[in-house]
């Protein structure tokens, strides 16, 4: 089926659109996607930082812890660094596990708690230490043998862990969001690229096929073009053929509607002629001499029947003539009707209606053809292949059984040759022309007729889009070989237009 | 015509009414020679070259030739030129008697060697008085013996 341009304009920008279409899924889609993976890669960084914090709190609290116990053990005021480095760097340290906890949204209880259990803490360091810098040392050692130090120190590691180990959950969860979004983003872009090249497929191949079916056009109107001037030639040859023949028929019928007319006119003459005679016998009446009756007898019996009967036979002549024509521009006129005719069959039909003239036991006739088929006017073939069969028979070479051969076969052009071959009397070579022209016929004059026959068969033939012609041999056969298109009502319309 | 061999007159002429018409006012001038009708080329030509077609038949004839180009089976421009290409009766006048007008047709015919070309007049008193006057043109007309 042909691409019109419409089409192939509205097919290209739908597949364009598709690709446009399946391009801003994509972009939304990684966009929306690596927001997602943003957020996610943020709520990560929040957790890390919340498990660093907390783990510095722990690391901070131990120190302090470890510079109370040197100092207390060694009474000696440099092991008590570790600890007052820890207090200095507590404050900062809590500010950011609290921040980072509020970014990473961790229950705010817990941070309080462990807030609570890390002050508690220090506040219990900072008591023993003030204590033992008032020189009660063994006050401040049994303070710390209490063990409320201890359990403090417990409940930080404790509450410490638990944000570690809730954070370290939520950081498995976000990095594995991460990781599913990366995967949706991959498949995402994979399947939109599918389509895309999907799209740009479709629209290549609608392209290449839109432009395919422009180069054949194109070849095709070129190879119109030269055809067309073929058919130029074709039809002035033709026409040129038609204008020969009609000046040949005005010619011929001018001509031979003219001879009777001559005739006609001169035998009035004379019979106006032959009354003189008679009229002065009477006239003479008693006196009238022997001669005088004599030339009156004459005119009477010889001159005025012959006027008469040639005067007669001429009317006739030109009526005869008349009608000839008429039927000539008749069959002109008909209407042709195009039908699917079994071409063998309307040969065998042909030979059929004729075999009794043609040949004693009926083998004169033979018709050779494959299967074929015309579409054609059926009257017009009956009456082409009648009126040749006709002549085939009539003009017989009296020296031999008459032998006729049909052959029809189709050509490559798709026409369909049909040769009729007789093995009569034959035509001589300048007569072939002249056998086809009206009221004109070869040879010797030993047959009834009118010379109308081949004039009939081959208006019927070029009326029908085809053309007749003939090869002979004299004393050995005639061969009429006719030209007939496949289907005559593509004649029909290609002469119409 | 008053060689001491009579002329013959060969008429070829399709048409028996004409045939008769031509005959009867070739009389009234006076001319008696021997007029022989053809109605169909076939039988003329067979009368002027012999069975065999070599023309040896009209050997020392004295023959003049009334021609009709329209003919039922043969163009008579095809006699023409075969009496004007045979040796023995090329010198035979021919008298091209025929309806039609059409220039090219005379050009054709003295080209091929007609010595006389009329135009059949289509009123009898014309048609009577044109063969009247070639009666009494043949009455004058001297006709060579054929070889």
């Amino acid at each position: 089926m042909p691409i019109s341009q419409a089409q192939f304009l509205r097919s290209n920008l739908i597949l364009l659109a598709g690709a446009g279409i399946a391009l801003l899924v994509i972009v939304i889609a990684a966009f929306w996607l690596t927001r997602a993976s943003e957020r996610q890669f943020d709520e990560v960084v929040a957790f890390r930082e919340t498990r660093s914090a907390t783990a510095d709190l722990l690391s901070l609290a131990q120190d302090a812890e470890t510079g109370q116990r040197g100092y207390l053990l060694s009474r000696d005021a440099a092991y008590l660094r570790p600890y007052t480095d820890a207090i200095a760097r507590f404050e900062p340290t809590l500010q950011r596990l609290k921040a980072s906890a509020g970014a990473a949204e961790l229950a705010q209880a817990e941070v309080s708690r462990l807030e609570g259990a890390l002050r508690g803490k220090l506040t219990e360091l900072a008591q023993t230490i003030a204590v033992a810098e008032r020189g009660a040392w063994d006050d401040a050692l049994a303070t710390v043998r209490q063990g409320s130090g201890r359990n403090l120190m417990d409940d930080v590691r404790v509450g410490l862990g638990s944000i570690i180990a809730q954070s370290e959950q939520r950081l498995q969860r976000a990095i594995a969001g991460q990781e599913t979004a990366s995967t949706r983003l991959r498949w995402t872009i994979t399947l939109g690229a599918l389509v895309i090249i999907l799209f740009a497929a479709a629209a290549f191949w609608t392209i290449v096929r839109y432009t395919r079916e422009i180069i054949a056009a194109r070849s095709e109107v070129t190879a119109l073009n030269i055809g067309l001037e073929q058919r130029v030639q074709q039809r002035t040859e033709a026409l040129t053929r038609a204008n020969e023949e009609i000046q040949r028929f005005a010619y011929i019928v001018t001509h031979d509607l003219r001879a009777p007319l001559v005739n006609i006119m001169g035998f009035t003459s004379e019979l106006e002629a032959t009354a003189a005679p008679i009229k002065a016998y009477f006239d003479a009446g008693e006196a009238a001499t022997p001669a005088a009756l004599e030339e009156a007898r004459i005119a009477v019996d010889a001159d005025l029947p012959e006027a008469i009967s040639f005067i007669r036979s001429s009317t006739r002549k030109m009526d005869g003539l008349i009608n000839a024509i008429l039927k000539i521009s008749r069959e002109g006129k008909r209407v042709l009707r195009a039908e699917a005719i079994d071409l063998p069959a309307a040969l065998q039909a042909a030979a059929a209606a004729v075999h009794h003239q043609a040949s004693e036991n009926g083998d004169g006739i033979t018709v050779e053809s494959p299967p074929l088929k015309i579409r054609s006017d059926r009257l017009s073939i009956e009456q082409i292949f009648g009126n040749l069969l006709d002549n085939a028979i009539k003009y017989r070479s009296p020296k031999r059984e008459l032998k006729v051969v049909m052959r029809a076969k189709r050509e490559k052009s798709g026409w369909v040759v049909i040769e009729v071959e007789d093995n009569g009397r034959g035509i001589a070579p300048t007569d072939h022309e002249r056998i086809f022209e009206l009221f004109r016929r070869s040879g010797a004059q030993d047959k009834p007729g009118e010379g109308i026959g081949l004039a009939h068969v081959r208006t019927i033939v070029r009326n029908l889009g085809g053309d007749i012609t003939v090869s002979s041999e004299l004393d050995a056969g005639t061969t009429f070989s006719i030209l007939l298109p496949p289907d005559l009502s593509a004649v029909q319309r290609s002469t119409a237009t | 015509m008053s060689n001491a061999k009579p002329v013959s007159i060969v008429m070829i002429e399709d048409d028996e009414g004409h045939a008769r018409l031509i005959e009867k006012n070739i009389r009234r001038a006076g001319v008696n020679n021997e007029i022989i009708p053809f109605q169909n080329g076939t039988d003329a030509l067979a009368f002027l070259f012999g069975a065999d077609g070599a023309g040896e038949a009209s050997s020392r004839r004295q023959l003049l030739i009334l021609l009709d180009l329209n003919l039922p089976d043969m163009a008579g421009v095809d006699i023409l030129e075969k009496v004007k290409a045979n040796q023995h009766t090329r010198r035979s006048p021919v008298i091209v008697l025929t309806t039609t007008d059409d220039s090219r047709e005379i050009q054709r015919c003295y080209d091929l060697g007609a010595n006389v070309y009329i135009t059949k007049p289509v009123d009898y008193e014309g048609f009577a008085n044109a063969i009247k006057q070639l009666g009494l043109f043949f009455s004058v007309m001297q006709v060579p013996e054929t070889e």
